[in-house]
């Protein structure tokens, strides 16, 4: 009996409990990552356009323009006149120019994109970059079998 | 007597259990398997949009390639001649092949896709073209 005992040792938890908060740490970081994609634009694809590196500019700030004109930051959805404001505010914080690139859905019309770059423009950001897919790796197919790509 | 005590020590330190860790480094495992999105791999298309006195530098300029992107079916037109977009891109290749640095103007219509757009600049990306401005009508 006490051979018995000695082999039912109590069960180390410390071990299991690290790789527990190490899965809600995970779950965190990850939930707050998806909540700043505005997940219903899509965008055109651009081969033969150059990479965004992870090493761009951390004073780029992406718009986003949705199918319908919406414009949106970080998924947050917001008027011309608050976008305004937010970049007069980087201006003057960054005293001049910063990178601004747009991430407007492939359906939308270029007056709806045409107001967020004449909003950008009147401020002094003549200098735009247009955000498109690369390479597809998580979307792979969305844009396979349109036919009208050559139209 | 010795022989016994080492025997005690040996049950009171037992072995770590591995199957519990295994089993939730699997499930870690698994999760990860499922949840792992790849990310697409984007790119930048860069441009200028006309400033004030823009139009009085254009005039100066003599070789200069207008294109403009309308929401019709046909879509493009280069210097006036209406073109499909297979038709713009060996122009833009041949443009591309004789001076890089020539102005680009593309003007879009309001109503048109910003699809056609990006096509557009990316046949710009594709030759080399970094001249480009981009105006509304």
């Amino acid at each position: 009996m006490a051979k018995r005992r000695a082999e039912m040792a109590e069960l180390n938890l410390t071990p299991m409990i690290d790789v527990v908060f190490q899965l809600i740490i995970f779950f965190i970081v990850t939930v707050k990552m998806n909540e700043e994609i505005n997940e219903d634009i899509i965008l055109e694809d651009a081969p033969h356009g150059p990479v965004i590196t992870s090493d761009t500019d951390p004073r780029t700030l992406i718009i986003e323009v949705d199918r319908r004109g919406r414009i949106s930051i970080n998924n947050v959805p917001m008027s011309q006149g608050r976008l305004r404001k937010i970049l007069v505010g980087r201006w003057n914080r960054y005293h001049g120019a910063f990178p601004v690139m747009i991430r407007a859905d492939y359906r939308s019309q270029h007056q709806h994109v045409r107001s967020v770059m004449d909003i950008c423009s009147s401020i002094g950001l003549w200098r735009i970059n247009f955000v498109a897919v690369q390479e597809h790796k998580a979307t792979a197919g969305r844009h396979k079998g349109r036919k009208d790509r050559y139209r | 007597m010795k022989r016994k005590k080492t025997v005690r020590k040996n049950a009171e330190n037992p072995q770590l259990e591995m199957t519990p860790m295994i089993d939730v480094v699997f499930q870690l495992l698994i999760f990860f398997i499922v949840t792992l999105k790849q990310e697409d791999i984007l790119a930048h298309l860069d441009i200028s949009r006309p400033a004030p006195d823009s139009e009085q530098r254009d005039e100066q300029v003599e070789e200069m390639v207008e294109v403009i992107i309308g929401h019709l079916q046909t879509g493009f037109s280069m210097n006036g001649v209406i073109m499909t977009l297979p038709e713009l891109d060996r122009r833009m290749r041949q443009l591309a092949s004789v001076d890089k640095e020539v102005p680009v103007i593309i003007k879009c219509t309001g109503p048109s896709r910003h699809r056609r757009l990006i096509e557009f600049l990316d046949i710009c990306a594709k030759y080399g073209l970094k001249n480009l401005s981009v105006f509304s009508m």
